[in-house]
């Protein structure tokens, strides 16, 4: 942290020192950004600099300032029209998208956040190329500055598009999605017909409190209690299930590994959602399963026992909130063994059998070579891919909706008052209320809660398993 | 060194991609302007042409001899070039939509349509047109449910005008009703049949047993077989309480509900949903599992609508019948049940590039030609009182039942925040309420979240 504060305060120390120690030429670069070139007979640079900084100019002029001129309401003119029934056709007014508004601000912020850098990198470039000329230093040219992109600058050259990419797919999505969770962008205010504005942290404050008709502070925590157990459940069975099953299938005792092997992959082949939905019907409550429960008398059984309430005459696999719980749980293990078992079995086949050997020939049976020699090594191995598994479960989508969607209907008022299920992920919840009820701001603010929590979470782990010197165990 | 420059080489490569394709499309754009302006010189002369065709066109509309004031003459004589226009229809749709667009290319010979049919169902069309309102289509199908909500993300073109026939005289007045928000009509109406009713098997069921739903029960029960209805559902479970007189309307900011269903009487109506259900012959069904059993044999009545006509007449052949929902006993008090009356209508996207042409296309897609020929297809009654009136149409039991039930029906006016705790309350009623909460405190907590306010 300390160290992050330092690197900034010399950043503008350089800049600082930069413009007051430069000559005329340095001062001048200031205002035009390619003086300090021309000086130095970089003519070339000189006016790429001058280019760069009109077209800034012009988009400040043309494209940022009006958007940022409403950055503050978003819009104030409302959407209108007015249609000739004669002519058939409509006028609109020249009305205010709340959305574009936002947006085109925060790209047009982007670029002139950019162009800052840019322009204080420049000063000190300016003042460098000052310098080398007191001491007598050689100036490139522009052919040789070309050159450098290609040798020692190489690494630019190649991490711009990439970069470039990144900040429009990555970068600029996400800061939208965190403004919106600012504003009151709902149903009743959506864009282009309605405007919407900030609103400040009122919907953050929703999501955690609770009153008798907003309930979503109620919701949050339930959800979130759900989601927590759902990915350390979902993480682990996978992962114990993955090993065993890659151990069994690698024992010398196995006959046809092989088949086994690439019939746990034909689970894998077919696409996901096919089988969930099939899954679905099958456990419908008058589904293939429970007509064949009912026969042989096994849904009776279980209402003796009372895990079945007496007045219905199914299992509610997929519609009771326990039930379905336990059964998610169970159909996730089944689509997930053979993931975890291919990477199991490739770091299987990599443990060095010396240490298995000289751990037979002391004696251990087993099982103890199994805790003590293989799972120390698998975990070590497959740590990191088993914390983006736990985070990628958080946010596991397919699984929930697939099988719980358009038969899950939750008994808890309080919860479905704010459009919830006792099944809901955080991240199903969020697409149900912004699929299905427009709520853009509470989405997005769950979103960021779902975002501050998958980074802890990665963070806080990651240092703690890669930290210390554990590789040289297993050399 | 070899390598820096074949990598610098695929980097500068992709880059001459991106821009190649910036490129081209940006030609493509250019060019299609281009062709456009040179289009109005050749168009004059068309212009003139255009009238004779416009006479042979809306045969009905004989008032305007295709005189300046004729919108549509006007019109065609203002359109130059293709028109694109994108129509969404249900799956089921596609056919019958694919041949009413031939036959409206036909109609205006003298103009080139380019019209796209997409798949849309009408009961989801609001969540996808909701989405983006600039993205979707130009006309476009939907369930009459839906129509306040798209009114006010303003996804609806206000029909202020009509252009080859009557919109609002010629159409049912519920049906008219249920396209109007606020005193404007906003949609054309296109079919009158999305309500529910109760199909039952007549081997089973007389037509007395049918009057009341203690009735039926005893019957179904005697048989060994059930009754399905949506509890679980807040379509479905509207029928009970409005049955009994407690009201649930929107209110006029046209986003929150009032809701009575926990005022005196309420918790009769809540005892005897669980009364009815805890028999295990009145069953709590969705609608899919409900197709299939009465496929199998085992459901020999249901509530449900139209869609589910051909199911339960494959089933059930001749015994095949249908009639209004039955009373049912809140309180010792036999109560008519209510239901949602439910019309298919078309919209119009103000945003659409051409905005006349959506709206006789629209026109087209709802006139009374188009409504016979969706009930010759499909079996949809029709909105268009001429078209109703036909003996096809009036001699469907499905159509019978409806018209019959109408008089206990009420278009469905409700804001975003019934649905959910409806459902929910349904869910604990027909599973017997587990845990014995005091039916009083569950009403009340339903109420206050069908009643929330909308932020």
């Amino acid at each position: 942290m300390k160290k992050a504060l330092n690197a900034l305060e010399n950043y503008f120390k350089n800049f600082g020192i930069a413009f007051v120690k430069g000559d005329i030429w340095v001062k001048l670069s200031a205002v035009l950004m390619g003086a300090g070139y021309f000086a130095r007979k970089q003519v070339i640079n000189g006016i790429i600099m001058c280019l760069v900084e009109v077209l800034f100019v012009v988009m400040c002029i043309g494209y940022a300032a009006p958007n940022l001129a409403k950055f503050g309401t978003l819009g104030t003119v409302q959407f209108e029209q007015v249609f000739d029934p004669l002519t058939m056709t409509s006028t609109v007014n020249d009305y205010d998208n709340s959305f574009l508004i936002l947006l085109n601000s925060i790209i047009s912020l982007f670029i002139i956040f950019v162009f800052i850098v840019f322009y204080i990198s420049n000063m000190k470039a300016v003042y460098r190329l000052q310098q080398q000329k007191e001491n007598g230093e050689h100036i490139n040219t522009f052919r040789e500055d070309v050159r450098t992109m290609f040798n020692e600058k190489f690494h630019i050259t190649l991490l711009t598009l990439p970069a470039i990419g990144i900040v429009i797919m990555n970068i600029l999505p996400i800061l939208v999605l965190i403004a919106v969770a600012f504003t009151n962008y709902d149903q009743q205010h959506m864009p282009p017909n309605a405007l919407f504005t900030w609103v400040g942290w009122s919907n953050f404050k929703n999501l955690f409190t609770s009153s008798v008709t907003v309930t979503f502070g109620y919701s949050f925590k339930k959800v979130l209690v759900w989601t927590l157990e759902w990915a350390v459940l979902a993480t682990f069975t996978t992962y114990i299930g993955g090993i065993l099953m890659a151990k069994f299938i690698n024992d010398k005792k196995t006959k046809l590994p092989k088949l086994w092997r690439t019939l746990f992959i034909i689970a894998i082949a077919v696409p996901q959602f096919v089988t969930l939905l099939l899954v679905r019907n099958f456990f419908a409550d008058n589904g293939i399963v429970n007509t064949f429960c009912n026969s042989i008398g096994f849904t009776d059984f279980l209402k003796n026992v009372g895990l079945v309430p007496s007045n219905l005459s199914y299992i509610p696999f997929l519609t009771n909130p326990g039930w379905a719980k336990v059964m998610i749980i169970i159909i996730n293990i089944w689509i997930g063994i053979p993931y975890q078992m291919l990477v199991a079995t490739g770091v299987l086949m990599n443990i060095p059998e010396d240490q298995i050997e000289s751990a037979r020939i002391d004696g251990a049976n087993p099982l103890q070579i199994f805790i003590k020699i293989t799972m120390p090594y698998v975990l070590f191995v497959t740590g990191p891919s088993l914390i983006t598994d736990f985070v990628k479960n958080i946010n596991n989508f397919n699984v929930i909706y697939l099988l719980t969607q358009d038969v899950f209907v939750t008994s808890d008022q309080l919860l479905a008052n704010s459009n919830a299920k006792e099944v809901d992920l955080l991240v199903t919840w969020l697409f149900r209320l912004t699929n299905e009820y427009y709520n853009y701001k509470m989405a997005s603010v769950i979103g960021i809660i779902v975002f501050i929590i998958c980074a802890a979470f990665t963070l806080v782990t990651f240092t703690r398993t890669i930290k210390g010197d554990k590789e040289e165990e297993f050399q | 060194m070899k390598k820096k420059v074949l990598a610098t080489l695929l980097a500068t490569a992709m880059v001459a991609g991106c821009l190649a394709g910036c490129g081209n499309s940006n030609d493509g754009a250019a060019s299609t302007p281009a062709t456009e302006e040179a289009a109005p010189a050749e168009d004059a002369a068309p212009a003139e042409d255009a009238a004779p065709a416009e006479d042979a066109a809306p045969a009905e509309d004989t008032s305007s001899a295709a005189d300046a004031s004729d919108p549509i003459a006007t019109l065609i004589a203002n359109t130059s070039g293709t028109v694109a226009l994108t129509v969404w229809a249900s799956e089921e749709d596609q056919d019958l939509t694919t041949k009413l667009l031939d036959d409206f290319k036909a109609t205006y010979p003298d103009v080139t349509f380019d019209i796209t049919l997409g798949a849309e169902s009408e009961s989801t069309a609001k969540d996808t047109i909701l989405t983006d309102v600039e993205a979707a289509a130009d006309v476009f199908a939907f369930a009459d449910d839906q129509i306040n909500e798209l009114v006010q993300a303003g996804a609806l073109q206000e029909v202020a005008a009509h252009y080859t026939y009557d919109v609002a005289a010629e159409n049912a007045t519920g049906a008219v009703e249920a396209a109007t928000v606020d005193g404007k009509l906003y949609a054309y109406p296109m079919t009158a049949d999305n309500g529910y009713f109760m199909f039952y098997d007549s081997s089973v069921f007389t037509e007395d047993d049918v009057k009341s739903l203690e009735k039926m029960i005893e019957v179904a029960d005697a048989a060994g077989k059930k009754i399905a209805m949506d509890i679980s559902n807040g379509w479905y479970i509207y029928a009970f309480f409005q049955g009994a007189g407690l009201e649930l309307t929107l209110n006029d900011d046209g986003m929150t509900n009032t809701c009575a269903w926990n005022a005196a009487g309420g918790t009769d109506v809540a005892q005897a949903i669980i009364d009815l259900t805890a028999s295990n012959v009145f069953v709590d069904m969705g609608d899919e599992d409900m197709a299939t059993q009465i496929a199998e044999g085992n459901v020999v009545a249901c509530v449900n609508g139209t869609w589910r006509a051909e199911t339960a007449q494959e089933a059930w052949g001749d015994n095949y019948a249908a009639c209004k929902l039955p009373t049912f006993n809140a309180g010792g008090k036999d109560c008519q049940m209510s239901s949602y009356s439910g019309y298919k209508l078309v919209g119009v996207n103000p945003h659409s590039a051409n905005l006349g042409w959506s709206m006789l296309l629209a026109e087209f897609l709802t006139n009374e030609a188009a409504q016979t020929a969706r009930f010759d297809a499909r079996g949809l009654g029709p909105a268009n009182l001429a078209a109703a009136s036909s003996d096809a149409v009036q001699s469907n039991p499905a159509i019978a039942a409806l018209a019959a039930q109408a008089a206990y029906a009420t278009p469905q006016r409700v804001g975003g925040n019934f649905w959910s705790p409806a459902e929910t309350l349904g869910q604990i009623l027909a599973s017997g309420n587990p845990d014995g909460t005091d039916l009083q405190e569950l009403l009340d907590t339903t109420v206050e979240g069908i009643t929330a306010p909308v932020e």
